[in-house]
């Protein structure tokens, strides 16, 4: 508890010095990591079932070797992968919009910066400081969300482009 | 050459005056030639005469000048007698002075010192009562101060014991009202320039409020102003304080006061939101209006793509083609050309898929080319504003910050536009392209699945 606490408190200062900008840039990598774990989450469930399901419709047809047949298997295959890529592009989005939001911050707080400038003239190098971490903490933020989005992105892409591929041999064509 | 020339035209010019004058003097008096010859000979035995008698009067005078000279040496040397005199005297007057000044001295021994140090608190207390806004209340309090410092910087003069207790009355005073709120009337001006009497409250030597404003003390003019901009809302109890008769009340505190409230009007100088958009000059509105715009069309294109595939997901439902939505139309094609062989078949799909691409994909890559111009024209305002500032630079030189943070602030504003208008369409871009892909996915890929799964139904 005493722990968890003393947790609240370091991230509560971090986001002081860094910005509000920090909340954005920590509510978009919560949903970015969301979206990666309900992905896995499908690929080592659900996935399973509806990939079943397709190779029973297809195994469960006549023939396989006519026009007819090679068009439902083109509309299995998709149904199938607009299920298996589904949020796959929204992901990759994520991870492009992780840096922009850093730099957000930057900016923002150079503005700050600027402001106490105008303000005090520039004597007082203290009072600039806090613009200083708010122009730099939420970059960092940003560029630590971004990669470890370009991990969990790589990953599900990679699963995402062998689930379809092997779908896609499952349902074999007769001769 | 040129200048001989000059005056070679002149002299023509001069001469040919001379005539013309001469004849028409000639004219007024002689009638014919030979009268004019007696005219000029009369003429010159005349002036011969006269100059003659002006000799003789000069060689008068000359005798009267020597006397005339000998009378002013005269009149100097009694002059330069009377200076040395003088002099002389002064010296002697000096020495008394001196001796005086002494004597003065030395009677007033340790009470020189004491006037010391009265002159310079009495120099202190008048600057600082100068830029105390208990002065607003006070007013004319330094006079008598000026007139004390007059007094014991004289040497001839002398304070006397009121004056001397007067001012340690008002360094009392200004130290016993800097702890005390006091409401009273003063004349306020408001920010249109209208002067009415109002009641003020004074806290301390911090703050003056009237009616729920902060007003600021002008220590110059000696006017009460009301700051043009108040405070936020965090700084509100400024009419609390005035109607409260006891107990506490909440209200915002210039803790640099005595000198006039300059935190508060340097808080409040710091420009607003809406300001800053402001300073983003053309460019920030030119990013602004692209965000709305694009906005507006993902908006557009929302509804009209939710609209669409809701119609979709109900005809891949449904077994009849209706004509509202582009599968039905794709299916409605199929179904025209039943008979058709297969390669005819898959044609006229692909056909009929094209043709519906367009509309479902329209406004999708305006959007994405949005997305991607917002951060570089957010660029553009920055580099037109580093322009600027170094603009400034040139003409007004490193040394004021304050001339060059403007612009820098200025600049980075069209940065963050640029930004804040990129970051939602990209959101809404890959969104949109999302709910597109997926109509299109239908249409491409199970269009042909769904009539040949119909076909073998029946």
């Amino acid at each position: 508890m005493l722990a968890m606490m003393e947790a609240l408190a370091a991230i509560k200062a971090f986001v002081a010095s860094g910005g509000p900008i920090l909340y954005w840039i920590a509510a978009l990598a919560f949903a970015m990591w969301t979206l990666i774990f309900e992905r896995l989450w499908f690929y080592k469930g659900s996935l399973g079932k509806i990939k079943a399901q397709t190779v029973d419709l297809w195994e469960a047809r006549g023939e396989r070797k006519s026009w007819n047949s090679r068009q439902i298997r083109k509309a299995l295959i998709s149904r199938a992968a607009s299920k298996i890529n589904q949020n796959l592009d929204l992901l990759g989005t994520m991870v492009t919009l992780c840096p922009l939001l850093g730099l957000l911050g930057t900016v923002t707080g150079m503005i700050e910066v600027f402001n106490v400038l105008a303000v005090t003239g520039g004597g007082d190098a203290k009072s600039m400081a806090s613009g200083v971490s708010r122009a730099t903490i939420p970059t960092m933020a940003g560029m630590v969300a971004a990669l470890s989005g370009v991990f969990g992105t790589t990953l599900i892409n990679r699963i995402a482009e062998r689930e379809n591929h092997m779908l896609e041999d499952q349902l074999t064509m007769d001769h | 050459m040129k200048m001989n020339l000059k005056k070679a035209i002149v002299a023509v010019a001069a001469a040919g005056a001379i005539a013309l004058s001469g004849s028409v003097m000639a004219q007024d008096k002689a009638a014919s030639l030979d009268e004019l010859l007696q005219m000029v000979k009369n003429s010159q035995i005349a002036e011969n005469k006269e100059n003659r008698q002006r000799e003789a009067q000069f060689r008068k005078q000359r005798a009267n000048q020597a006397n005339m000279l000998a009378q002013a040496e005269a009149t100097k040397k009694a002059e330069e007698d009377r200076s040395a005199r003088l002099e002389q005297q002064h010296k002697e007057r000096e020495q008394d002075v001196q001796a005086a000044r002494q004597q003065l001295d030395d009677r007033l021994g340790s009470l020189k010192e004491l006037f010391g140090h009265l002159t310079s608190t009495a120099g202190d207390l008048r600057s600082a009562l100068d830029s105390s806004i208990i002065s607003v209340q006070y007013p004319a309090r330094t006079e008598f101060i000026s007139e004390l410092i007059e007094k014991m910087n004289s040497e001839t003069k002398l304070p006397s014991i009121d004056e001397i207790e007067r001012l340690w009355y008002e360094l009392q005073r200004e130290t016993v009202e800097g702890g005390k709120i006091v409401k009273f009337n003063a004349v306020v001006s408001d920010p249109a320039g209208n002067k009415a009497e109002r009641e003020v409250v004074r806290i301390g030597n911090y703050n003056l409020l009237s009616d729920g404003k902060y007003l600021t003390y002008d220590v110059k003019s000696g006017s009460l102003n009301e700051l043009p901009r108040q405070p936020g809302d965090h700084m509100k109890g400024a009419a609390a304080i005035q109607q409260a008769t006891s107990g506490f009340t909440k209200v915002g505190v210039d803790p640099t006061g005595p000198a006039g409230g300059t935190l508060l009007s340097a808080l409040i100088n710091s420009p607003s939101i809406v300001e800053r958009w402001h300073q983003g000059k053309l460019v920030g509105y030119i990013i602004t209006g692209v965000g709305v715009f694009a906005i507006l069309l993902a908006l557009f294109r929302f509804v009209v793509l939710s609209a669409m595939g809701a119609k979709v997901s109900r005809q891949l439902k449904s077994n009849t083609a209706s004509e509202d939505n582009p599968l039905g139309r794709v299916l409605k094609v199929a179904e025209e050309n039943k008979g058709a062989d297969t390669e005819t078949m898959e044609l006229k799909l692909e056909e009929a898929t094209l043709k519906e691409l367009p509309r479902i994909e329209s406004g999708l890559n305006l959007l994405k080319i949005i997305s991607m111009v917002a951060p570089l024209l957010g660029l553009l305002g920055t580099v037109t504003g580093m322009i600027v500032t170094f603009q400034a630079i040139t003409i007004y030189g490193a040394g004021d910050p304050k001339a060059m943070a403007g612009g820098i602030s200025g600049a980075l504003v069209t940065t963050v536009l640029g930004l804040c208008v990129a970051i939602p369409t990209v959101l809404l871009h890959t969104f949109l392209n999302g709910k597109a892909k997926r109509i299109v996915h239908v249409l491409e890929e199970e269009s042909a699945g769904l009539i040949a799964e119909k076909s073998e139904s029946k």
